[in-house]
């Protein structure tokens, strides 16, 4: 038996598919795009295809993300909270802390010690320092997003972007590039914004880290700049990020569907 | 445009509790849509007010008196009010101000609010109210008289208070000549005691497991009540709520059939249409069983110290005091009530609702409630996104089911 987590982000819909020992079979992370159902569709066929299964072979499919009510034969759909928390644990069974920034939501997540959710926090009014956010960054500075992680290697961290409305910082980044002001610089600048945005919503859940694991997920998780300096404003705590932390909540939901399918 | 829809909204309540389809939240209806035709109809003596005003001295003076954010409110649930709230905002009000009181402004501005003979600001518990309130007096060049709530409600606070509701009973007779008739005014206070023990009534009978009360059945029930004391349409509102929660309780049946999580809300719920009640309780198997702002927290008036009563009556609402006070509220009705977690809106620019929040939810968490803060503009809709919010409540509530 099969079990296929399917999670469709803004930006991105990852699939995950597992088998009942719950090792990974085949994941997936295509662009979601305008259409989401062809976003669904394009991620489970990718999975399939890698594990050379039919659909028939699926014994559960649960959904999550915002586009999780739209996945047609699903089992459950479950909240990118509940499935992210559950998937983290798969990797890292010791998080207590989770930060999944996505594509147009930041959330941090608490954990007890069963691997519960006890509390959580969200992004509110609007997606500054989210995976939309980087993307119109990169834009401005003209750089790969993929790069990013890498750019702000050797800056002197003085730098301090201060708006946080997407449009504005991002003409604050232009007249940076206009003044001359080096890429490295700016990247670090933008990378520790997006961290003081994100410590606030962990000290909302845990105002005192007490020696707990801190891990994230979603695809801001890939750049290691904005890693770097949310560990540096935690206080040196390291973030711990799986291999493929977009994967994390479809992890979540390809485990909740083993779960409630009985497997 | 409001003359008309509140006519429209009293007709369509007529003719469906004439035709049999009565129920509680109709009736108390039909008295919000008859409250607005006085408001509106030209020939009543109308006053603008703070929340905590005595509306109930003031109808026994044959004034129509009402709270501001009554139209912000109105003005939303008619999907509305986003075109007054910019019309506020283009004379230079901050986009960042509670909506309620951007939406008044925008109707005075637009000629949409009644001009009233007099108005009664209140310093608590809200200070952008008061702000509003002597904005309107100077638009329509009309005498304003200011009650200063006090805080705590000792002996000295309620004569100090008392005194100033003597104070304005003098200024309104000056501005209209109408004097208090001592028995119109204890008829009044009768009705407001008879109203208060019927509510209590209702809101004990809420607290039963399972609750007979809907989420929607109660909202924004217990501050517009306020308006309609010292009538005996206010007795026939909450005797209606009570006769139907008790058949409900006798026959076994509640208001809805599942009741998996019963919520607190915090404050004031969203006044334009929108799916939150609907999706907690048809999804989700969550009810909202009690608002903050739907309790008794005073005692009958004593008709031979009606002014003392009022003066106690007001300061006792808990939103009015320091958050100690509030939160230590919120956690009686939590505990009273039984709930799984609590809802705080938090009104976006509303300083009372986002200053508390930490404290709330610290204060609710101590005693095992999860609180889940949503920031939300309770008035404009255009703020809304339902994704958004149905994502943290399907969390919130999955959160509370891995509790149970
Ligand atoms: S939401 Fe807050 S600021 Fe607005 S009217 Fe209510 S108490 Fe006042």
């Amino acid at each position: 038996m099969y079990y296929l987590g399917i999670d469709i982000g803004s930006l991105s819909s990852d699939a995950v598919l597992i088998d009942r020992d719950e090792t990974v079979l085949a994941t997936s992370v295509v662009p979601t795009g305008a259409r989401n159902q062809e976003a669904i569709e394009r991620a489970t066929n990718e999975v399939l295809q890698k594990s050379g299964l039919t659909k028939d072979r699926l014994a559960a499919i649960v959904s999550t993300g915002y586009g999780r009510n739209r996945v047609t034969d699903r089992l459950c759909a479950v909240t990118e909270i509940t499935c992210h928390a559950k998937g983290i644990l798969a990797f890292y069974p010791q998080t207590r802390v989770l930060i999944d920034i996505g594509g147009q939501d930041s959330k941090v997540i608490l954990l007890d010690a069963d691997g519960k959710v006890t509390d959580f926090a969200m992004n509110d009014k609007c997606a500054a320092g989210t995976g939309r956010f980087l993307e119109a960054m990169a834009r401005a500075l003209q750089v790969d997003i993929d790069e990013m992680g890498e750019l702000d290697k050797g800056a002197q961290a003085g730098l301090t972007i201060s708006s946080m409305c997407t449009v504005f910082a991002e003409s604050e980044v232009v007249s940076l590039i206009a003044n001359g002001t080096p890429v490295k610089e700016i990247v670090n600048g933008l990378n520790r914004s997006i961290a003081s945005r994100t410590v606030s919503l962990v000290k909302r859940v845990a105002s005192d880290l007490n020696g707990y694991a801190v891990a994230m997920s979603g695809g801001v998780a890939r750049n290691n700049g904005v890693v770097r300096a949310i560990s540096e404003a935690l206080g040196g705590v390291s973030v711990l990020v799986p291999e493929l932390p977009d994967t994390v909540g479809a992890m979540g939901a390809a485990l909740i569907a083993k779960e409630r399918s009985g497997g | 445009m409001m003359m008309e829809y509140f006519e429209q909204l009293e007709d369509g309540l007529r003719k469906a509790i004439a035709s049999g389809q009565a129920s509680p939240r109709k009736i108390y209806s039909l008295e919000v849509a008859r409250l607005g035709k006085r408001l509106y109809s030209g020939t009543n003596r109308v006053a603008w007010c703070g929340i905590t005003a005595p509306f109930d001295l003031l109808g026994a003076m044959g004034i129509t008196s009402c709270f501001v954010e009554f139209i912000g409110a109105m003005l939303a649930s008619t999907g509305a009010a986003g075109e007054f709230i910019e019309a506020t905002e283009h004379i230079g009000y901050s986009s960042d101000s509670c909506s309620y009181h951007r939406a008044v402004t925008g109707a005075a501005i637009k000629g949409l609010m009644p001009e009233p003979e007099f108005l009664i600001g209140t310093t608590n518990p809200c200070s952008g109210g008061l702000a509003v309130i002597e904005n309107l007096a100077a638009h329509f060049k009309k005498k304003l008289f200011v009650l200063h709530v006090p805080q705590d409600e000792s002996g000295k606070n309620v004569r100090y208070f008392a005194d100033q509701l003597r104070d304005m009973t003098a200024f309104i007779t000056d501005v209209t000549g109408i004097t208090p008739d001592p028995e119109k005014l204890k008829m009044a206070m009768t009705n407001t005691n008879r109203t208060r023990s019927i509510l209590a009534e209702i809101y004990d009978l809420a607290r039963g497991l399972p609750s007979p009360v809907t989420s929607k059945e109660l909202s924004n029930f217990g501050i517009v009540m306020a308006l309609f004391l010292g009538t005996e349409e206010a007795v026939n509102v909450a005797e209606a709520y009570r006769d139907e929660f008790k058949h409900r309780l006798a026959a076994g049946a509640t208001g809805r059939p599942k009741e998996k999580f019963r919520l607190l809300w915090i404050q004031n719920r969203i006044q334009f249409k929108n799916p939150i009640e609907k999706l907690l309780e048809d999804e989700f198997g969550a009810r909202i069983v009690i608002d903050e702002l739907n309790d008794i927290t005073w005692d009958p008036i004593d008709l031979d110290d009606i002014y003392g009563g009022l003066a106690r009556r007001s300061i006792s609402i808990p939103f009015n005091g320091t958050i100690e006070k509030r939160v230590s509220h919120l956690r009686k009705l939590a505990k009273a009530y039984q709930v799984d977690g609590a809802v705080n809106p938090c009104n976006w620019g509303c300083r009372q609702g986002t200053g508390a929040r930490g404290l709330i939810e610290d204060g609710l968490k101590e005693i095992g409630v999860p609180v889940l803060n949503l920031e939300v503009d309770c008035v404009d809709s255009r703020k809304f996104t339902e994704g958004q919010f149905r994502t943290r409540l399907e969390a919130f509530v999955e959160m509370m089911e891995s509790r149970k």
